[in-house]
């Protein structure tokens, strides 16, 4: 079969089969298409993870659609947010600059409740979560989430002065992603080692 | 639960059978796997079939959705892209069904054979694709289906939900308006 | 055999694996097993080592320390689990190194605190979680999940298609003889992949760097992601590729003779697009403060 984009079709045909059968959309439908998965996913509990028995299918799902809620947020943020102001003197427009965790999330592109309470609730059980596991893999965990939140830091930093950055935006967002990753992987973890 | 997959050393690994195994387990990974291979051919179908490309980004958004949550009842051993066909073309007909009332009605015509739909003399690509979007409905679906992804008269018509004759016949009618608005002969 | 035969068998065989508690010893079992069946082994500290036979059993050796409880292991409907049972707080002498040959085609499912894994010729999905053992798999098979937390990853495949997925927080992770789909994630560790021809790689670290070598095939996909650490990709490809690439402050570097152009007139900000041949394999890279540099030959 032909595959041929027709983005990219010229010439003459002399059959219909010679028609291109594949266009690439003009843009990536995939965020939007998994934002909703995630949406639906979470209505009907969540998935299913490998080897975890201990995390609830609830849980999951929070997490799930309190990211994607998360990719959403900042995605149509991109869309309503100004384009970049240059920071000058007599310019009003300056950065609001995380002053500290709380008002960090606040002033970043992070609305939803939801995550902020799921994020809330997993780092409150990290200390005791950390202990369950081998001592040098407390402290290589905890200098990982040190370089999360310093990448954290500076990229909103950066967003201060800059806050119609596409390019920012997409990388804090997916920063926040890499937290939860890391949250997630402890929180596994240390029920792996209770089980065990 | 994780169940094996015996794999013999002779075997072909069967990649998106995997991969739709994944996805139904949850993993989005996959399914976006699925995505990317396949969106450009549902996205084609879609614009032929609706002719704007703002409808056909919803159809082809729509199709993959209503893929997903269909996974459980997809037959591994049918074609992902055809199942996916289907599904877009559901997608389209439901949407016409909401806005459009149904009004052309075709007389009975006799059954032509089936085509190759070749042209006996060259045509620029954009020339044919304008002279398809300009087809009524029923006409364009069946030749889009038929003419361009090269489904039979049976699968075109389960498609679309209509008698295989009245399939036949919309190829008909397509192929004689077809001619006329490019002045060649389709054989 | 009946269900209830097989159970009774099943709990005749887990009696048969108790071990006596206080001493140091050794142990060694084999069950019949489902040639396609799925081994499933836990264990806390020491080792796995796993390789694939051409028989239908499942053969388990170990050694271990003297706080080690019992070594179980159980089989049902294709079922076998392989069990090391640790006391809750003793854990300073629980180390256990299990042997275990699996029938070739099993799949493994493997989970570990800071026990190392090591498996080989064995063909069936594979999922291997350790919290800081370290991991090596030679794989066959087509699916391919491991992850760890601090534990360093080496996985080594055929050059046949599978879909591989690697994750650590601090871990560094190497691929060789990788095909097809390849998912990579850290935080702070390295990432050393070679894949050919690659269908779709997703790569995404922090702090870590990428080290990427691979043929990309027709329609392929690639996307890589870091804050600051540095990607450095040698990708050709047979269809030609077309590449974005953007950085806030980071180097852009490549073999094409090009210029990244600035994004912004009064900030930092930078992006190199651009097509080589037909285009056909997509390459997007992103970072904040690493480097980038991108050749196809």
């Amino acid at each position: 079969m032909g595959s041929n984009d027709s983005n990219q079709q010229h010439g003459t045909a002399t059959s219909l089969r010679e028609l291109a059968r594949s266009v690439t959309p003009p843009r990536d439908l995939w965020p939007d298409i998994e934002a909703r998965l995630a949406q639906e996913r979470a209505a009907v509990g969540g998935a299913r993870r490998f080897g975890s028995l201990r995390p609830s299918r609830g849980q999951w799902a929070a997490v799930a659609a309190a990211v994607a809620s998360l990719a959403i947020g900042v995605w149509l943020g991109r869309s309503t947010l100004p384009t970049a102001v240059p920071v000058s003197a007599g310019n009003t427009a300056t950065a609001t600059v995380a002053q500290g965790e709380p008002a960090a999330l606040q002033a970043a592109y992070v609305s939803d409740p939801r995550y902020l309470q799921q994020r809330a609730t997993m780092i409150r059980s990290l200390e005791a979560q950390l202990k369950a596991l081998p001592q040098q893999t407390q402290a290589q965990v905890g200098a990982s989430l040190a370089t999360i939140r310093k990448s954290m830091q500076d990229i909103q930093s950066a967003l201060g002065r800059d806050p119609g950055n596409a390019l920012l935006q997409e990388l804090l967002v997916n920063t926040y992603q890499d937290e939860m990753r890391v949250l997630t992987a402890v929180h596994e973890a240390s029920d792996a080692g209770e089980e065990i | 639960m994780i169940m094996a997959v015996a794999i013999s050393g002779a075997e072909q690994i069967d990649w998106e059978q995997g991969l739709v195994q994944r996805a139904r387990r949850g993993d989005t990974h996959a399914f976006e796997r699925l995505y990317r291979e396949h969106v450009g051919r549902v996205y084609g179908l879609c614009l032929r079939l609706t002719r704007d490309p703002a409808h056909a980004e919803d159809c082809a958004q729509e199709t993959f959705i209503n893929a997903w949550r269909a996974l459980e009842r997809f037959e591994t051993r049918s074609s992902i892209s055809t199942w996916l066909h289907r599904i877009a073309v559901n997608v389209v007909l439901a949407k016409r069904r909401r806005f459009t009332p149904k009004t052309e009605s075709l007389s009975d015509a006799d059954e032509p054979a089936e085509f190759g739909w070749t042209l006996d003399t060259p045509v620029e690509v954009g020339e044919i694709e304008t002279a398809i979007a300009g087809l009524p409905e029923g006409a364009r679906d069946v030749l889009v289906l038929s003419g361009i992804y090269g489904y039979s008269h049976l699968e075109t018509a389960a498609m679309l939900g209509v008698a295989e004759g009245t399939c036949k016949a919309q190829l008909h009618r397509a192929r004689k308006l077809l001619r006329d608005r490019l002045n060649v002969e389709i054989g | 055999m009946t269900r209830t035969h097989s159970t009774v068998v099943a709990a005749v065989l887990a009696s048969a694996a108790a071990i006596a508690h206080g001493a140091e010893g050794s142990f060694e079992q084999r069950v019949a097993a489902n040639a396609a069946g799925v081994v499933e082994i836990s264990n806390v500290a020491g080792s796995v080592q796993i390789a694939g036979w051409d028989r239908a059993e499942v053969e388990v050796k170990a050694r271990y320390d003297a706080d080690v409880d019992r070594v179980e292991v159980t089989s049902n409907g294709g079922r076998t689990r392989i069990r090391v049972v640790v006391p809750r707080g003793r854990n300073s002498r629980s180390d256990a190194d299990l042997r275990i040959r699996v029938p070739r085609a099993s799949g493994l499912e493997v989970s570990t605190v800071s026990a190392n894994v090591t498996a080989r010729d064995v063909t069936g999905e594979q999922r291997v979680k350790t919290v800081s053992g370290n991991v090596k798999s030679e794989f066959a098979a087509h699916d391919v999940e491991v992850k760890t937390v601090s534990g360093d990853l080496w996985v080594r495949g055929k050059s046949e298609p599978a879909s591989v997925r690697l994750s650590t927080v601090s871990g560094n992770v190497r691929l060789d003889r990788g095909a097809g789909e390849v998912d990579a994630v850290t935080v702070s560790g390295n990432l050393d992949l070679d894949v050919s021809p690659a269908r779709s790689v997703r790569v995404r670290t922090t702090s870590g760097g990428l080290e990427f070598r691979g043929k990309l095939a027709r329609g392929a996909s690639f996307d890589a992601e870091t804050i600051s650490g540095d990607l450095s990709v040698r990708a050709p490809a047979e269809d030609g590729i077309e590449f974005e690439i953007s950085s806030f402050s980071g180097d852009i570097d490549n073999c094409f003779n090009l210029t990244a152009e600035r994004t912004s007139r009064h900030g930092p900000g930078h992006r190199l697009s651009g097509k080589r041949g037909d285009g056909s394999a997509k390459i997007r890279m992103r970072t904040m403060s690493g480097s980038v540099d991108l050749c196809d030959r």
